[in-house]
């Protein structure tokens, strides 16, 4: 009995009284054996504990290094003069917008006129396109026949050309001749493309004839939009003499830039070179800022003269529109490049670059550019306005769908029903989410795109919609994701509610719909928030459904479209690290970057759960 | 629940019929709400599985297509000849066709991945899921048996469970950095000659004990994920301890047993069962997970299983003892191997490769496989639940 008491108590001289009153234990460092399994369990259940903070010190160790790394690349970018080309290049950038815009109204006028001829031309080659196409196999034996060397026998070569001939024909025989071609053309088109041979290097007589109308007409067209024409090119090549000392300027700071690298990196090893004079090295750009400040004036002014030429009309009233649009954008883009021109003397290389303004570049950049020959800027707001985007509109789809189906589940459903749904919905979670993704890329891209392209639904803000993969087939399916965990936390905030009031309700006179809108779902509101926001945390954590399906495109999303944002690509946090980190080098600014990136995650998830659990609080707090 | 008014009279009736179409409105339209996330769910399964399907499953004896499931990845080369027939050719075979067809031949397509079958990706989720489960059942059970046997309310408690809530709302891809940084990177390993990156080297005469990473291999990938679905184990474990009745605890103290005996004997048998069918969803969640392992452990194609390492060859008169050692480390040496898994698998040919019809083939079947893998575990953890439920019925 005593034995059984205690295993390992061996009492060396058992008297009866100390058998039942104290058992003697074996111990080391005053540590038994139940102290020691007591100890065990317990370090073991700070494994959560030490795991948690362990994530945050290894991001932090790899991660912190980021803002001196990425400040002293900010002080290269700027000591080495390629801030300074910045100053002009940036503001720059939107001429080739306004340039596209002005492309686009010319080529819509231009259809006016040359719709007819181009579509019957490129019909008719489409048809030699078609034929080509179907007789392809014996094309290329014919080909590779009259390239042997030594050639192949004669009546090889004429079977082999019978072959052709005879599928040709056979291909010709089943067009359908365009609507667009004149039954004589269609004729003629017939016939010429029966003896398409690859021997001939000319095309069909009859493409060549409606090839040349096209032409004609297209060069008639020219003529009666001369003054738009004219005014499209003069535009275009208004910042010529710019680009050409901006590209020499730039040059010389990609020099400069080369340089610092080739002096840090050999300061590693022995031979360290003298530092690079930064002064010397920038006088080549600050003196010539006169002449770049000449330059901006003239293409400012070019550019002005040349919108003022612009016809007040063009073909179409979209183009119309359009052409205003980029009318009214152009003050705004000339000041911006005349106020840089002003900022050019101010500029100094040797500014000071401080954490703060590192910070800022991270958490405020708006340009996320990685292996660029130029500079990498590692800003953090495309990512965060993707994520954000994504999680929200998913959250937005999710919420009424699992609140209602808890709603219906909890209080309606028969019990046969309910044991129909609550599997399907929990097992939605067992669905790997690399899964759900590629339903995305194969399924649902082109199911979401299909529709957008229903005449009956164009009222519908962005579309047709142009890219298959972008920020709403991403959400649809996190959605999708969302919704077991945000089904059943609802659930289980609908059956917490008490069952007093529901009888109080009912006591009342109250029908089912009304105890439930008005009774059930009030005192499951924080249950039900905390829900949502759970949910919320799954989503924006989520990697591989972005990865895969939001499109990956790193640019903050153009607002201007309105709601129509939301079919546009982006990037997420979670993607980013996800797609780069394989790629980069240990210890690199864009490894730290990345880091980083994890680190704000991290810290987002911590904030979500915090959130949740200060409604959960509010909740049980309200129960009792 | 209502009476019907008509029956005693009322003169609201009226009212009451257009309120009652009303609700019954409503209720439908909940209804097809609920019912649309449902149609949603199992639209998805269906479609994979009738586009998966004919790549497993063969209408012939054995009936499954045994090339997918015992082969490696491979390169597919498609050959066509003039006539237009296109072959489907293994990448090593293509130039013994492509030198058989002669004149004929036309043109030749590769795609990446898309040959082949798919056991190196099944094997390496095996071995992840593996080591992954063993480590999160340790400390995820070990865990759960303090907090609900020995913990008294108090700051650590409430710590330890502050920690489980949140370590259960990080982020996956973040546990893919925290693997990256901790197992890859800086884990201990026993060397004999420490690389450079290492942060602390330990020298313990006969070797040293360095901190220089485990690489991307099935420990870092199995560990990292064992975080990832610890508080889904502890969760559940503490749920199934606590499901023990009290009585069974304090009648075995009663008898003077210690409070590990209490836990040995009259507690975790009952509790294990329900312990072991949770963490079969444990097991699930880890084999799906894909961005902790992006950078732990999986590989895009490797062309061999983990055991097929090549080792130094064996002299002929080797003893028996040396061939044992061989297979012991060939054995052990799976775990120290990067492997390929599934769900890695499936994104590379979900987003890496070209689209077409034979990569289609090899996304659908691949697909098809890890969830009918993953629907098994889930739907074993969930009936076997059930059973328990009604067995252990106290």
């Amino acid at each position: 009995m005593p034995a059984d008491l205690n295993n390992d108590s061996t009492p060396s001289r058992p008297t009866l009284g100390s058998l039942l009153l104290k058992s003697q234990r074996r111990t080391f460092l005053g540590v038994d054996k139940q102290k020691a399994i007591r100890f065990f369990f317990a370090s073991n259940s700070s494994a959560a504990v030490i795991v948690l903070v362990l994530i945050m010190l290894f991001l932090l160790r790899e991660g912190v290094d980021f803002l001196p790394t990425y400040r002293h690349e900010l002080e290269t970018y700027q000591h080495a003069g390629l801030e300074f080309c910045d100053l002009v290049e940036q503001p720059l950038a939107e001429h080739q917008q306004l340039c596209s815009k002005l492309r686009r109204v010319l080529s819509a006028s231009l259809n006016t006129i040359t719709y007819q001829a181009r579509s019957r031309r490129d019909a008719a080659y489409q048809q030699m396109r078609d034929v080509e196409e179907e007789t392809r196999l014996q094309r290329a034996v014919l080909t590779n026949a009259l390239a042997e060397v030594p050639p192949a026998a004669l009546e090889k070569l004429a079977q082999l050309r019978q072959e052709l001939l005879t599928a040709t024909q056979l291909a010709v025989s089943r067009l359908a001749v365009p609507p667009s071609l004149t039954p004589s053309e269609g004729w003629q088109l017939k016939r010429d493309l029966a003896l398409l041979s690859p021997e001939s290097a000319e095309p069909p007589l009859v493409l060549e004839l409606l090839s040349a109308a096209y032409i004609r007409v297209d060069t008639e067209a020219h003529a009666s939009f001369k003054p738009l024409v004219e005014a499209v090119e003069a535009f275009e090549a208004a910042p010529d003499e710019l680009h050409t000392l901006l590209n020499t300027l730039k040059k010389h700071a990609r020099e400069t830039k080369a340089l610092v690298t080739d002096f840090h990196s050999s300061g590693k090893g022995h031979g360290r070179k003298d530092p690079i004079d930064f002064a010397s090295r920038i006088t080549p750009l600050t003196s010539r800022i006169p002449e770049l400040s000449g330059r901006i004036e003239a293409y400012a002014q070019r550019a002005q003269t040349a919108a003022a030429s612009l016809p007040p009309q063009a073909g179409t009233p979209q183009a119309t529109k359009m052409l205003s649009e980029m009318r009214a954008m152009l003050p705004g883009h000339l000041t911006e490049m005349r106020a840089a021109a002003g900022k050019l003397p101010q500029w100094s290389y040797e500014k000071r670059v401080s954490y703060f303004k590192v910070v800022l570049a991270f958490f405020f950049g708006d340009a996320w550019i990685t292996n660029s020959s130029w500079q990498d800027f590692f800003g953090f707001i495309p990512l965060l306005v993707g994520s954000v985007l994504i999680a929200v509109l998913a959250v937005l789809i999710a919420t009424p769908l699992s609140i209602i189906a808890a709603i219906y589940t909890n209080q309606f459903a028969s019990v046969r029903e309910q044991d129909f749904i609550k599997p399907v919905i929990e097992f939605i979670q067992a669905i790997p989410s690399v899964v759900l993704g590629f339903i995305g890329i194969s399924v649902l891209g082109d199911v979401i795109k299909d529709v957008s392209h229903v005449s009956w639904l164009q009222w519908l803000p962005g579309f047709p919609i142009q890219e298959r993969l972008n920020m709403f087939n991403a959400a649809c399916l996190l959605a999708l994701m969302a919704v077991p965990t945000m089904f059943s936390l609802a659930e289980d905030a609908l059956n917490n509610v008490p069952r007093a009031y529901i009888d109080a309700s009912d006591a009342l006179g109250a029908t089912k719909l009304q105890t439930v809108f008005r009774v059930i779902v009030p005192s499951a509101r924080s249950g039900i928030s905390a829900a949502v926001l759970l949910g919320l945390g799954r989503v924006i954590g989520e990697t591989m459904v972005v990865l895969l399906v939001a499109g990956n495109r790193i640019a903050i999303p153009d607002f201007r479209s309105g709601l129509g944002v939301v079919f546009q690509p982006a990037h997420t946090l979670t993607g980013i690290i996800a797609q780069e980190l394989g790629e980069v080098s240990r210890g690199s600014a864009h490894w730290q970057a990345l880091f980083m990136v994890g680190i704000v995650l991290f810290v987002i998830s911590l904030l979500v759960n915090w959130c949740a659990r200060a409604f959960v609080r509010r909740f049980e707090l309200s129960k009792s | 629940m209502t009476p019907n008014p008509t029956a005693v009279g009322n003169p609201f009736a009226g009212a009451k019929n257009q309120q009652e179409r009303r609700e019954r409105i409503t209720r439908w339209l909940l209804r097809l709400v609920t019912f649309f996330i449902v149609a949603v769910t199992l639209g998805i399964l269906a479609l994979i599985a009738i586009k998966g399907s004919p790549v497993v499953f063969r209408s012939q004896w054995p009936f499954v297509n045994t090339k997918f499931l015992t082969e490696l990845p491979s390169t597919l080369h498609v050959i066509e000849d003039v006539k237009g027939n296109k072959q489907e050719v293994e990448v090593g075979h293509a130039d013994e066709v492509k030198a058989g067809l002669g004149d004929n031949f036309h043109s030749e397509t590769t795609i990446s991945y898309s040959g082949g079958g798919i056991l190196g990706p099944i094997v390496g989720t095996a071995l992840l899921v593996l080591v992954s489960i063993s480590v999160a059942l340790f400390l995820g059970v070990s865990c759960a048996i303090y907090l609900s046997e020995y913990a008294k309310h108090g700051k650590f408690l409430e710590l330890v469970r502050l920690a489980i809530l949140n370590l259960a709302g990080v982020p996956s891809v973040v546990f893919g950095l925290f693997g990256l940084g901790a197992f890859v990177l800086t884990a201990p390993v026993f060397t004999h000659m420490p690389m450079d990156r290492s942060i602390l080297i330990i020298p313990l005469g006969f070797t040293t004990l360095s901190f220089e990473g485990w690489d991307t291999c099935v420990l870092s990938g199995g560990f990292t994920l064992a975080f990832v679905i610890l508080p889904v184990i502890i969760t559940a474990s503490e749920q199934c301890l606590q499901a023990v009745p009290q009585g069974f605890r304090e009648t075995s103290m009663a008898l003077g047993a210690t409070r590990w005996q209490t836990i040995r004997y009259s507690v975790l048998p009952f509790a294990m069962p329900g312990i072991l069918t949770s963490s079969i969803l444990g097991i699930a969640r880890a084999a799906g997970e894909t961005a902790p392992i992006m950078f732990t452990a999986a590989l895009a194609f490797k062309d061999k299983l983990p055991w097929q390492k090549a080792l130094p060859p064996l002299p002929a008169d080797a003893s028996i003892f040396a061939h044992w050692e061989q297979s012991v480390s060939r054995l052990l040496g799976v775990f120290t191997e990067s492997v390929q898994a599934l769900p890695y698998h499936i994104y590379t040919i979900a987003a890496k490769i070209p689209q077409n019809e034979y990569s289609e083939r090899a996304q659908y079947g691949s697909v098809f496989v890890f969830l009918v893998l993953v629907a098994t575990l889930a739907a074993t953890s969930i009936w076997l639940r059930r059973r328990l439920r009604a067995k252990y019925r106290w």
